[in-house]
């Protein structure tokens, strides 16, 4: 019984760290601009990530290995390099775009200049990082995230037109570009990598043996699933409110009047104290992600479990990143827009380290019985051609569509 | 282990373990004794930054060089004989400890300011 509790508390945890600010920027601004049109990128995504989660977190679970250990001992050190850098340039927008998110919402709650916010904030993430151990950090962000449900809640209550969502389920072939950008787009934010890195770390860091991989599957299909409804929940709630208002949320803090429009201020608090949540614990995922792929190509000790001087280098390496993140934040830039490009070049890169994960996965020498399955095979590789489509386009997509000005 | 392995396959860029279970590298290049003709022994693995320039492509050797340094035996580059492996599997295990090994240095210095806070 104590088991089963556990594995739920886990799930829960991953439900709400389901959500960061890429979710939250591309979802609420797709119900605005195309209503429900857009719904069936959503599932795409969904599926993805759990697909690529599962994987990764089962090749962890058997061979010990994260993604950063597998992607070096497969592609070699060159090959790795290019990966590491590209990657590490991505995380570290998201890393940015994520501590500016965070600053946004504390400014909704409290009234004073960004910029300290922005150093509060990060601040406050290091400290909580500091001084408490792996789970907590997983479950504290992944609970107090679950106040986003507030914003399925608030679709549901506004009488979603299920006619137009049963129509948003099939794309639309003459579309403009915009409307694939935000297809690109929203299938990206549920695809950001530093998602997997960080699960597939924690893994290890957990300890997972084979006799996780059932965990592992559940976090996949229902951490994911339960997630992807919280997204689902952002694009419906903003095309009942939104769309017909002709509401534009270009700032992060109009996201949070959903919650209001439907609740009022219990909504509304709901709703900023889900997405502080949501977004620090993002901030806290995406530079673990980095820190991890760091130590993890250059082979040094790594964890969360050891104290912080028990991994100097990877505590400085996470140190490191917090302030770069907050460097470029204060150059100014738009967390908004900042999120947008981390979101789009996330994909970008994604092909490199989805593919190393989907060789071993299928090797058998490294994974034994535990190798991929018939529906891993054949989603894992069907995955690997959407991930190439979409990384593709996702470029002549941001040009073309002035980064999704229209 | 198999007394017979693929030294690329199995053996070059993984992690390095001492027998704490602590990281302490990764193999990033081996080194072997023996003229040509006659038989070939693994000498000692590499580990260390410095060992990255020479295996990138000719023409960004010299950018390499330059972000990671050069191959200094000791500082940037250590050696770890092959004697002190204990097995290759999952990781590459080694009979001692990383700081007897000369493995540990950079991860010490960077250890004291850590250690010295709160919760460090």
């Amino acid at each position: 019984m104590k088991a089963i509790l556990q594995i739920a508390l886990g799930i829960i945890a991953a439900i709400g760290g389901f959500v960061d600010i890429g979710d939250l920027v591309f979802n609420t601004q797709a119900g605005a601009t195309f209503g429900y049109d857009l719904v069936w990128a959503v599932p795409i995504g969904v599926v993805g990530i759990g697909i690529y989660a599962e994987m990764c977190g089962r090749v962890a679970a058997v061979t010990k290995r994260p993604v950063f250990d597998v992607i070096r001992m497969r592609m070699g050190l060159s090959i790795g390099l290019v990966v590491l850098v590209a990657s590490l340039f991505v995380n570290l927008l998201t890393v940015a775009a994520e501590i500016g998110g965070v600053a946004i919402v504390l400014q909704l709650f409290f009234d004073a200049p960004f910029t300290l916010f922005a150093l509060l904030g990060a601040l406050a993430l290091v400290a909580i990082i500091w001084f408490t151990p792996f789970e907590g950090i997983e479950r504290l962000f992944g609970y107090v995230g679950l106040t986003l449900f507030v914003f399925v809640a608030v679709a549901l209550h506004e009488g979603p037109d299920w006619h137009e969502f049963g129509r948003g389920l099939v794309p639309d072939a003459k579309s403009s570009s915009l409307y694939w950008y935000f297809v690109i787009g929203l299938i990206s934010a549920a695809l950001m990598p530093y998602e997997v890195y960080f699960y597939s770390s924690g893994a290890v860091e957990e300890g997972w043996t084979p006799s996780d991989l059932l965990v592992n599957r559940l976090n996949a299909v229902i951490g994911y699933g339960i997630g992807g409804l919280l997204s689902l929940g952002l694009m419906v709630a903003s095309a009942q409110l939104f769309e017909p208002a002709g509401i534009e949320p270009d700032h992060l803090g109009t996201v949070a009047l959903l919650g209001q429009l439907s609740y009022g201020e219990t909504g509304l608090v709901l709703g900023l104290l889900g997405m502080l949540f949501a977004i620090g614990g993002a901030a806290v995922d995406a530079c673990f992600a980095g820190a991890y792929s760091v130590a993890q190509f250059a082979g040094w000790e790594w964890g969360k479990y050891r104290r912080p001087s028990g991994a100097p280098r990877f505590t400085l390496a996470w140190l490191v990143f917090f302030a770069l993140g907050l460097t470029i934040l204060m150059t100014g830039i738009d967390p908004v827009e900042l999120t947008e490009y981390s979101v789009v070049l996330s994909v970008v890169a994604l092909p490199l380290t989805y593919f190393p994960i989907l060789l071993i996965a299928r090797d058998r020498t490294y994974m034994g019985e535990h190798v991929n399955g018939p529906i891993a095979r054949v989603l894992g590789w069907l995955y690997f051609v959407v991930i190439l489509v979409v990384a593709a386009a996702a470029i002549p997509l941001l040009l073309a569509t002035n980064g999704g000005g229209g | 282990m198999e007394d017979r392995f693929e030294l690329v396959y199995r053996l070059l860029d993984d992690q390095v373990v001492d027998v704490d279970g602590r990281r302490c590298g990764r193999v990033d290049d081996v080194e072997l004794i023996g003229a040509p003709g006659g038989p070939l022994e693994l000498g000692a693995l590499l580990t260390g930054r410095g060992a990255y320039a020479p295996r990138v492509p000719r023409r960004l050797r010299r950018l390499a060089r330059r972000l990671f340094g050069d191959d200094v035996r000791g500082a940037t580059v250590h050696r770890i004989p092959w004697s002190q492996v204990e097995d290759v599997g999952v990781t590459v295990r080694l009979f001692g400890r990383a700081e007897d090994l000369g493995l540990a240095r950079d991860d010490r210095e960077l250890q004291r300011p850590f250690e010295r806070m709160p919760g460090g």
